[in-house]
């Protein structure tokens, strides 16, 4: 009972979430009156879910910790130790990242088991498993399921709980609107997973309209969770852009701040100013399903392509959202695991800006066949291979680092050094689908899936993981099994590897992505290739194992087992709710390994070494 | 230059030298039957042919470190204290921005202006192509025939493809030619191929039109055998195709 007790503010948010519903349809149904449609049930569904999201939100916990105070009452706090602070609208940025990273980690298994089950329908040709219908909407929920995971599990996940540590901060800039982004995802979640009940959704997560406007109502359900899902990124974007300029701790000037919170500030930078356009392109889909406002439509004066546009307006800028952070844990995770300095820091600080301005110019790249004009094809070319420079230069720092370091070869060490690998070939493959020759060949064919999957999956999936083993001591407290480890580690690299390396070659001989069958002469590759899908899968249950056998039995951590130099590792783990005892002082760069007596930062303890100096720079 | 570089260049050139024999021996590439294909086919090459040193670069340096520089355990002391190595960046930099620019100018620039170039050629016959769920139309506006059931085309001949969809977005992709344009409601695309040889989707599946954009429920069924025949087959297939036609009017 007194566990139940800890949940019922989930349940509160869930009521509410009910009651906002039955008032959205109903005022729906007036809205319906308005523009004299005979289809209803968009406009229902539509308002009614706008107000079961508020009702969730008040429910849960907006109202009391926050919208009290817009009436005049005193807000209160939902601040709890032991295991129910993860079950509330909880403020401190670490229990955030918990949130952030179970949820999303969880949405990841769940992503990868519908990979599992496309992979059974595609190991032969012919139709086995699954109908048209829900081979589609299996591979639609894989593809944006997917996409949150890698747009989230980073900033959401591990900025949230590392960044404030690394910059010497107490919190983030803006706790509620922090603990608002995480509590806007459960609704995305189910709405996603309501689709299937809905007459699925059949246009892959990119939503191309004419499709996405006339598709069954559980593609309705897909565009309102991406939409919603947006906002949590913008929220997020704003919220770190101002935690890491304003936040830092005395003494943590630019050129001393960690790699990885320059690549959080970078991809902040788009995930606050892009994801506007996407939620714009989806928002007129909207309006053009439930109003027929005909934006997209020919025959009423739109324009389908123009949906293309603005959607990769968003949508290649993202993929950097997703990269750069993977760039962050990569390098950081080299530097302290190779005992040297990292290699050319302030080039890589560059390397990143200049990616978050390229990566604005970049989008028409994934139009080479989508009839737009002739004459863009040349620039957006150009600017794409640029990427290659800056992109290099991040190359460059993680062989510059490891080369003659001290290789201390750990389960994330190992997953770091194998991005290394896998984000090379994602990287030399993306060559072949800038090249407007070779891309009108390639796009939509299995080339582009074995490509996104090496640079998202083998860069940033394996950073999430590298990650995950890197920060375990410092967010649970415990070790992990570092033997486990390993055995993910290599199970899933060497499986990896046998996976997606064969999609480049059925890409090439002619197989179309997004298809639930195939010509029969390529039987054979794509039975292998599923064979391999199931054992990689399988490399995920070590994963969980070592996780939860870890959280709860493992050995005790200590404040540092890495022998880290930043400031995340300098306080106790789980590190206290205010972070820091006695706020940090920083008086060096953090990456000096080997420099004789060099300190990145004074933590004083309570009533102990701080001196006067650093009490005047407070 | 100290051993590890030395040992690291030769692993490079000894991956890289592989690695090219790989791409210049492996057959990689299906049926190329057309002029347009035998050109993506070239740039693919140069990519793959340009692409293997820097794999092999980062593969060799990546390989060596880890083999030649982990640590048993938990290393007990750093490593040396190397901030930054001039000479090395910009080697690097020079590197990496002039490999980007060959590629830019060959064979991206080179590549696109060679399709483009053929494509501006004199048509030798036009086809409307219109795509929906889930068929594909073809209309020989000259010789006035309409199919749904295969694609003819005569070899030899420089053949454009008028392009549109009647509902939601396709995408107009024969493997064989390696070509491929979107279907897009009100709106005519174009593009262009020269088949340079006589096959059929019977005997490879590379000959057939396939949709390439997510359609909906039976995308993937949304194809079309593809014939390329002779000159006269053609015109022998045109006229049998026009008197049919005449028939289905009469009746």
């Amino acid at each position: 009972m007194g566990a139940l007790r800890e949940l019922r503010w989930i349940g509160r948010g869930l009521l509410f979430a009910a009651l906002g519903f039955l008032l959205g349809a109903a005022g729906a149904r007036g809205v319906a009156g308005l523009t004299g449609r005979s289809e209803v049930a968009q406009i229902v569904v539509t308002l009614g879910y706008v107000g079961a999201l508020l009702g969730w939100l008040l429910g849960v916990g907006l109202w009391d910790v926050w919208v009290r105070e817009w009436v005049g009452l005193p807000a209160r706090s939902l601040q709890t130790q032991g295991w129910s602070r993860f079950f509330r609208f909880n403020t401190d940025h670490k229990v955030i990242g918990v949130q952030y990273l179970v949820t999303f980690v969880a949405l990841l298994l769940l992503a990868g088991l519908l990979a599992v089950i496309m992979r059974v329908e595609l190991a032969t040709p012919g139709r086995d498993l699954l109908s048209a219908r829900d081979f589609n909407t299996t591979m639609s929920l894989h593809g944006i399921i997917m996409i949150a995971v890698a747009v989230a599990t980073i900033i959401g996940g591990f900025a949230n709980f590392a960044v404030p540590l690394l910059i010497g901060a107490e919190d983030v800039a803006f706790p509620r609107v922090n603990a608002l982004s995480y509590w806007i995802i459960p609704p995305v979640a189910v709405l996603l997973i309501l689709t299937p009940f809905f007459g699925g959704f059949d246009t892959g997560w990119t939503a191309y309209p004419p499709l996405s406007v006339v598709n069954a109502t559980g593609g309705l359900l897909f565009l309102l969770a991406f939409l919603t899902f947006g906002l949590s990124s913008i929220l997020g974007g704003l919220n770190f852009i101002t935690t890491i300029v304003k936040l830092r701790a005395p003494g943590m000037t630019w050129s001393r701040l960690p790699i990885f919170v320059w690549s959080i500030l970078a991809a902040a930078i788009i995930s606050l100013t892009a994801t506007q356009f996407v939620a714009y392109g989806l928002l007129m889909v909207i309006l053009d399903r439930v109003v027929g406002t005909g934006f997209f439509d020919a025959a009423r004066g739109g324009n389908a392509l123009l949906y293309e546009h603005v959607f990769w307006f968003y949508s290649h800028p993202a993929v950097y959202i997703m990269i750069l952070p993977a760039f962050g844990i990569w390098l950081e995770v080299l530097t302290h695991f190779s005992r040297k300095p990292l290699f050319a820091y302030k080039l890589v600080v560059g390397a990143f800006l200049s990616i978050v301005v390229i990566s604005y110019l970049v989008w028409a790249h994934h139009l080479f066949t989508s009839g737009m004009q002739n004459f863009l094809h040349l620039p957006f070319m150009v600017v794409t291979e640029l990427i290659s420079i800056p992109t290099g230069i991040v190359f460059l720092a993680a062989l510059g680092t490891i080369w003659r370091g001290r290789l201390w070869l750990t389960t994330p060490m190992l997953f770091a050094l194998a991005l290394v690998f896998n984000f090379l070939i994602g990287g030399l493959t993306g060559i072949f689908l800038a090249d407007v020759a070779t891309d009108i060949q390639l796009q939509d064919t299995y080339f582009v899936v074995a490509h996104f999957h090496y640079t998202i999956m083998g860069g940033e999936i394996f950073a999430i993981f590298a990650g995950i083993y890197y920060w375990f001591p410092k967010i649970t407290g415990r070790m992990f099994n570092e033997r486990l480890g390993r055995l993910h580690f290599w199970w899933m690299f060497i499986l990896y590897q046998i996976t997606f390396i064969p999609m480049f070659w059925v890409g090439i001989q002619g197989m179309n992505r997004r298809v639930a069958d195939y010509a029969p002469n390529l039987g054979g590759a794509n039975q292998f290739i599923s064979i391999a899908t199931f054992l990689l899968g399988a490399s995920f249950l070590v994963f969980v194992v070592n996780m939860v056998y870890s959280w709860l039995r493992g050995p005790v951590a200590g404040a540092n087992p890495w022998r880290a130099r930043t400031l995340d590792w300098q306080t106790s783990s789980p590190p206290p709710v205010e972070n820091f005892q006695v706020p940090p002082h920083v008086v060096g760069y953090p990456y000096d390994y080997g420099v004789p007596g060099s300190v990145h930062a004074v933590v004083g303890v309570a009533g102990g070494a701080v001196t006067q100096e650093e009490a005047a720079g407070r | 230059m100290n051993r590890h570089t030395v040992s690291v260049a030769l692993l490079w050139l000894a991956l890289t030298a592989l690695g090219e024999l790989l791409v210049l021996r492996v057959g990689l590439f299906p049926v190329a039957a057309a002029d347009e294909a035998v050109m993506v086919d070239r740039a693919f090459r140069v990519l793959m042919v340009l692409g293997v040193p820097v794999f092999a670069f980062v593969v060799a340096t990546l390989g060596y470190s880890v083999l030649r520089f982990r640590s048993r355990g938990q290393p007990t002391e750093d490593g040396p204290p190397v901030h930054i190595h001039r000479p090395w960046v910009v080697f690097w930099f020079a590197w990496t921005t002039a490999l980007t620019l060959v590629v830019i100018i060959h064979p991206g620039f080179t590549g696109l202006r060679e399709i483009r170039s053929h494509a501006a050629r004199p048509v030798d016959l036009t086809v409307q192509v219109q795509g929906g769920r889930w068929f594909w139309m073809v209309t020989y506006p000259e010789q006035r025939v309409t199919t749904v059931k295969e694609l003819v085309l005569p070899v030899g001949r420089h053949v454009r493809f008028d392009v549109t969809a009647t509902d939601v977005l396709h995408s107009f992709w024969i493997p064989a030619f390696r070509m491929k344009i979107d279907a897009v409601p009100g709106m005519v695309t174009t593009v262009s191929a020269t088949p340079t040889q006589t096959g059929s989707f019977a005997e490879d599946a590379q000959f057939r039109l396939q949709c390439a954009e997510l359609c909906g429920l039976n995308h993937a069924d949304m194809t079309v055998p593809v014939r390329v025949v002779t000159e006269s087959e053609f015109q022998a297939w045109v006229a049998a195709q026009a008197r049919q036609t005449r028939t289905v009017g009469a009746r």
